[in-house]
């Protein structure tokens, strides 16, 4: 019975409604789908960026179970014999592996910079990976690449020939393997830079794979293992091993007993892990990022609930009458509000289904961006796409659905609260909104709460993450209070403009309404204050990061050269200048100093951090750290002294709760080293931490003498560009940089990482924009009797349009003066709180005034011209149509 | 696949003993890629001569035999058969070796045939050692328990398996005194002058250790033969594959043939059957080889013989004799994936003309898959 009468309901009730609205109907939709859209592009291009953190050896052998690897540097491959007669007659494969990237060499004069195409290179034994069981359905080996079109029965001949190819590949120089995805048909050679030189490498054909296994991502590269070693400079050396053991019975129980000798063989000599404990680590880096960026994608949503909070609510009051005679028909309350759910049910799903769409389209560019910063901050992505799982689907559906019926609920209680027709008094105002909505007081607590939830500390994730959760709800707090308290504005904002614009009939209309603003306004002011107040909040947290990585520029920046390999082109790549290169850079006729900069990734307790070394000394001359902490004892300063202290950043500080003072047991190829924490500096360019020591004994403790990179002073009155160009002459793989453009560069880098916050922030606005569009509408529908009215009294169509934009203008205008107010508190805890708990940086609080302006003028500018257009179309609207 | 190539050479070459006894004289001292060439009244010095002897290009150890799980070696009881071998290639430039190695398991209550097969360049993970008996794969090895043991005090230690679905943990010991096939030192394969091999086999050894199937795990005792086999040589190209094998008869003496298939569906007149009396002295004898059934393998497409019969002289009593060979189970065959070829190596059943089981045999069909063109 029920069930016949909600579908009655759906048919002739909401959906004539609908109908009769189509436009009001679709912008819902398109609203909700926005919404949607920007979490779930958001969502996927996450997704894609870490998940592209391939553990890319699994391309070529399958999961590996377990992996070996020095907590620092390299492992001698002597540990290879010794690893086979431990494990005795285990059936386990043992995988050892040479990783390192290179970057493409620079053709001819094209110019220097960071963002060229680099590749992840594999040193694996190319003829001991067959033996995998993962690789018993490839078809054709390394080796045999040419050999296609001579197989299929031919004579003997032929075959002798091909026996010849196979020797001839497998004896062949260095070359390389490319993955399908890499050109449709693969380059013949690659020119890559290794260190400072320029290589050039044949390619032999494409990495063969089965028809089941995983995609080869496009930028990997597979060299057989002695080839890599060689070209690297780690002859006798392997960066992990890895075990593969065999499937069969007791797999579980044989990798748990494996795990164990490995760990007891091993000692402190390495660390043994699983491909998952690196993918999660590769996931715990960036998580915070990603749950930044997850509750910013999710503001546009929270701005379109309020909209359709409004646009239901609206419909609900339009509606009462119907309501009302319904209900004396007898349709009992629960039947009406089971029928407007369903209604906000049903564009929900609509919705949900459109942002899906929307959501894959966008995650299409988003993806890039995700990993541009990814690759900046963390490691080496190669994310290109983005693609929608099945659970996706329904988190799409789900959220548009949730999403509407959360902002239903309110309206579908009012309707079906509306009394029987004949208890309905005629021309009874309409309640838009509850009580709540207008309560000043719960704005002011809500407010209040988020200061509170504002001095809390972060939730620690696993791997020396932090997330500000307790930040977050401060923000939601004060978004939300500061909405509420936002409609107060209302009413001052009116009574103010009347002081000098009342001469004028429509405005003083206009201004009559706003001085007992409506739930709706309030409803509309509400949303547009949260928009504004996170983007303008977004983009003083820019314009403060901005600020202080410049004065950390300026401070650290000081040489007047930068040298490092060409090959170094983001945070992940391991590409080094040779000894005998620096000391050739540090030699030049025209060089009065030089500075030698190397870093190592290093492992403390399972968190990946930043292991470097300069020469303290030289550096305390010639340009001092930004200190956070700056060190007491001058011994730090002295290379006889400082072999037991070291220097930390503020990021490291943050992640590893260190202070001056600690002792840090730093794990290196020559022993384990205890050093003295004497000074904290700032770091931008780190999230992960680094730990600072002297040059002399990070050379002696890793036995490398290679740098990282080297900064060069130059001797007076000589000329920065001229040794830059001759240094690249003599140089072709090292990249050189003068201070103006490494600054530059720095800052483009920085402001890239960017990029996706500021669109999410723009979509926002739009998404508030639209819906002061929509308020108006249904505040105009509501007024239909009052408009035909004013018509009938000989007020003109523009006369009420120009009403209409004024009305617009004011809500504009107050929700930017609200949102201002917020932009600056949620500023300060986006720098204070939220920022420094996610990535352990300080930053200086600056206000970016211009774009303040250029956002408030460009916010209540369309606020006014799309008030204009309605209001056109409202001074039309027949007093006797129904919507 | 190139491997293909190469190891079936390996196999080949070393099958295919010589008939023109009359060439050797001449041998050269090295091929044309400069590597060893086997050379008449060679004086083999042990243990030295079960190691590896790199300047030859291509050598093999090559155990196969039958067990039986301890307490049930009489009829009915379970067993098994296996193959283990290890393959050393030298690169024609000298500049690498290269090893392979297969292994195989089949239990003959179930019919479950297992297998495995492995390649990889002479280091960490494979090698051969020159001093001694020690072959390793992996986690695969076979060496002398004594390294330094002298010749007729050999024990062999074998350890292999296939995945982790079995494991093999085996004690050799010779039973009989080693073979030399073929005359003054020199095993000739065909016409030209470098086709040769050392050709060494122990025909009988004793097998005793443990054997892993699956989740269980028992003693086994049983019988094995070794063979290892080093030469240079290139192979005729009208030869498209072979026939072999290797019978151990309850009367303590052993048998040992090959047939070599020509493009024309006949023998290669290098073919060859040799007696080995209870002593351990090989003796030639003729023979004929007929097929009485075939199979089809569901996997490659091949139809291999099944059951065949290999008529003969018995030495010891000048009487014909017939012995037909019953393959304990009929899929048997190695897909050779890594090394290219599949070929078929099963243990077999032997009885004679009365139907009476004689002794025990390993079988290996190879070319029937496709031709083998070398």
């Amino acid at each position: 019975m029920n069930g016949s009468v909600i579908s009655l309901l759906l048919r002739r009730f909401s959906w004539r409604h609908a109908r009769l609205a189509p436009r009001a109907t679709a912008l819902l939709v398109g609203i909700l789908a926005l919404g949607v859209a920007v979490f779930v592009s958001i969502r996927l291009a996450n997704r894609a960026a870490v998940s592209s953190f391939t553990h890319f050896t699994d391309t070529l052998t399958g999961q590996s179970d377990l992996i070996v690897q020095a907590p620092a540097g390299t492992l001698p491959e002597s540990v290879l014999p010794e690893l086979r007669a431990a494990l005795g007659v285990r059936p386990v494969h043992i995988v050892p592996v040479v990783e390192a990237t290179a970057a493409e060499a620079l053709a001819a004069g094209e110019a220097a910079g960071f963002g060229r195409k680099t590749y992840t290179l594999l040193g694996v034994d190319l003829l001991a990976l067959a033996n995998l069981a993962s690789q018993s359905n490839v078809e054709r080996s390394y080796f045999d690449q040419g050999q296609a079109q001579k197989v299929g029965g031919r004579g003997a001949r032929d075959n002798e020939v091909g026996v010849g190819d196979f020797w001839r590949a497998f004896a062949a120089g260095p070359q390389v393997w490319v993955s399908a995805a890499l050109a449709s048909t693969p380059p013949k050679i690659l020119a890559l830079v290794f260190d400072e030189r320029v290589r050039t490498l044949p390619v032999v054909g494409v990495i063969p794979t089965a028809k089941d296994a995983p995609r080869v991502p496009a930028n990997l590269l597979v060299l057989d293992l002695p080839h890599l070693q060689q070209i690297t400079g780690k002859v006798g050396r392997l960066d992990r091993v890895e075990f593969l053991v065999e499937p069969g019975p007791r797999a579980s129980e044989r990798r748990a007993e494996l795990q164990t000798l490995l760990e007891k063989l091993g000692g402190e000599r390495w660390i043994v892990t699983t491909p998952g404990t690196r993918r999660e680590s590769a996931e715990t880096m960036t998580r915070a990022f990603r749950l930044n960026l997850t509750i910013l994608s999710l503001i546009a949503l929270l701005v379109g609930l309020y909209l359709i909070f409004q646009a239901l609510d609206g419909a609900v009051v339009r509606r009462r009458t119907e309501i009302a005679i319904l209900r004396s028909l007898g349709v009992e309350e629960r039947v009406i509000q089971l029928a407007w759910l369903t209604e906000a049910a049903v564009l929900g799903l609509l919705g949900g289904a459109l942002g899906l769409v929307l959501g894959w389209a966008g995650a299409q560019f988003a993806v890039r961006a995700v990993g541009q910063t990814v690759n900046a901050l963390y490691y080496a992505t190669t994310v290109e796409a983005a693609s929608l799982a099945p659970g996706e689907l329904v988190l799409g559906l789900g959220l548009g659905l949730g999403a509407s019926l959360v902002a239903g609920w309110w309206p579908a209680r009012l309707a079906a609260s509306t009394p029987p027709a004949q208890v309905l008094p005629r021309g009874a105002p309409p309640a838009a909104g509850g009580r709540w909505q207008r309560s000043f007081a719960l704005g002011a607590g809500c407010v209040g709460l988020g200061v509170v939830l504002a001095q809390l500390s972060p939730l620690r994730l696993d791997g020396g993450g932090r997330f500000p959760l307790a930040g977050y709800a401060a923000a939601f707090f004060w978004i939300f209070g500061g909405g509420l308290m936002a409609g107060w504005l209302l009413p001052l904002v009116a009574r103010g403009a009347r002081i000098w614009g009342v001469a004028w009939a429509p405005a003083r209309i206009a201004l009559s309404h706003l001085r007992r603003p409506s739930g709706r306004h309030r409803l509309s002011v509400a949303a547009l204050h949260c928009a504004v107040g996170m983007a303008a909040g977004m983009a003083i947290l820019v314009a403060s990061f901005e600020l202080t990585v410049r004065s950390w520029i300026v401070r650290s920046l000081q040489a007047d050269l930068y040298v490092a390999s060409a090959g170094a082109q983001n945070a992940s790549m391991d590409n080094f200048i040779s000894a005998e290169a620096a000391d050739r850079l540090a030699s030049h006729p025209a060089v009065a100093d030089a500075a030698r900069f190397t870093a190592y990734p290093l492992e403390l307790g399972g968190i990946p951090t930043l292991l470097s070394g300069t020469d303290l000394g030289l550096m305390h001359v010639r340009s001092d750290l930004p200190w956070v902490r700056p060190p007491r004892d001058p011994a730090i300063w002295q290379t006889e002294r400082n072999a037991r202290l070291a220097l930390v950043s503020e990021a490291f500080v943050e992640r590893f709760g260190k202070k001056p003072g600690d002792t840090l047991r730093l794990p290196t190829p020559g022993g384990v080293q205890a050093v003295v924490i004497a000074g904290v500096f700032a770091d931008y360019g780190n999230e992960r931490g680094s730990i600072l020591v002297d040059r002399t004994h990070l050379k002696a403790w890793f036995a490398d003498a290679r740098v990282t990179n080297v900064s060069l002073w130059l001797k007076p009155e000589v000329d920065a560009d001229t040794v830059r160009a001759e240094l690249l002459r003599e140089f072709p793989g090292l990249a050189v940089f003068t201070n103006v453009k490494l600054r530059a560069e720095v800052l483009r880098i920085f402001r890239q990482t960017f990029a996706i916050t500021y669109a999410l922030e723009v979509i926002a606005v739009l998404v508030a924009v639209i819906g002061l569009a929509l308020t108006l509408t249904s505040v105009l529908l509501d007024r239909r009797e009052e408009l035909t009215t004013l018509r009938a009294l000989g007020f003109t169509r523009r006369e009420l349009a120009g009403a209409a934009a004024l009305e617009g203008g004011v809500v504009a205008a107050a929700a930017v003066v609200g949102g201002l107010v917020l932009s600056v508190a949620l500023g300060w805890l986006l720098i204070y709180v939220i920022n420094k708990q996610s990535f352990g940086w300080t930053l200086e609080f600056s206000v970016p005034w211009g774009q303040l302006v250029a956002l408030t003028v460009a916010v209540v500018g369309t606020g006014v011209a799309v008030s204009y257009l309605v209001g056109r179309w409202g001074a039309d609207l027949p007093a006797d149509r129904e919507e | 696949m190139m491997m293909k190539k190469l190891f079936e050479v390996m196999r080949v070459y070393g099958l295919v003993v010589g008939a023109a006894a009359s060439l050797w004289a001449q041998a050269p001292l090295i091929t044309a890629e400069g590597f060893a060439v086997p050379q008449a009244g060679k004086t083999f010095s042990f243990p030295r001569d079960h190691g590896a002897h790199p300047d030859f290009k291509l050598e093999w150890w090559y155990v196969t035999g039958h067990l039986f799980k301890e307490g049930a070696e009489g009829a009915g009881g379970r067993r098994l058969g296996f193959q283990a071998t290890f393959f050393r290639q030298a690169a024609p430039d000298k500049s690498v070796q290269l090893h392979l190695a297969h292994m195989a398991i089949i239990d003959v209550a179930t019919g479950r045939f297992l297998h495995q097969e492995r390649l990889n360049r002479a280091g960490w993970d494979a090698g051969s050692a020159e001093e001694t008996l020690e072959v390793r794969q992996g986690n695969w090895s076979l060496r002398l328990s004594d390294p330094a043991a002298a010749a007729g005090a050999e024990r062999m230690e074998l350890r292999g398996g296939v995945q982790a679905e079995a494991a093999l943990a085996l004690t050799l010991t010779p039973v009989k005194p080693l073979v030399v096939f073929g005359e003054n030192s020199i095993s000739r394969k065909g016409a030209a002058p470098t086709a040769a091999s050392y050709y060494l086999t122990f025909s009988r050894l004793r097998a005793e250790g443990d054997v892993t199937l699956g989740a269980e795990k028992f003693s086994v005792r049983g019988e094995a033969w070794m063979d290892h086999e080093i030469s240079s040589s290139q192979l005729d190209t009208n030869q498209v594959g072979w026939d072999w094998v290797s019978v151990q008869f309850t009367d303590q003496r052993e048998l040992m043939m090959y047939r070599l298939r020509t493009r024309d569906g006949g023998a290669d007149p290098a073919s060859s059957l040799t007696w080995v009396d209870a002593a351990g002295k090989p003796l030639q004898q003729k023979f004929s080889w007929e097929v009485l059934e075939t199979w089809k393998s569901p996997a490659t497409g091949a139809v291999y013989p099944s059951r065949v019969a290999v008529s003969t002289t018995d030495p010891a009593t000048g009487a014909a004799v017939r012995y037909t060979l019953e393959p304990l189970a009929r899929d048997q065959e190695l897909p050779g994936r890594l090394g290219g070829i599949a070929y078929w190596e099963g243990a077999c059943r032997v009885r004679d003309a009365a139907g009476k089981e004689v002794g025990s045999a390993y079988m290996e069909l190879t070319g029937y898959a496709a031709e083998l063109k070398l």
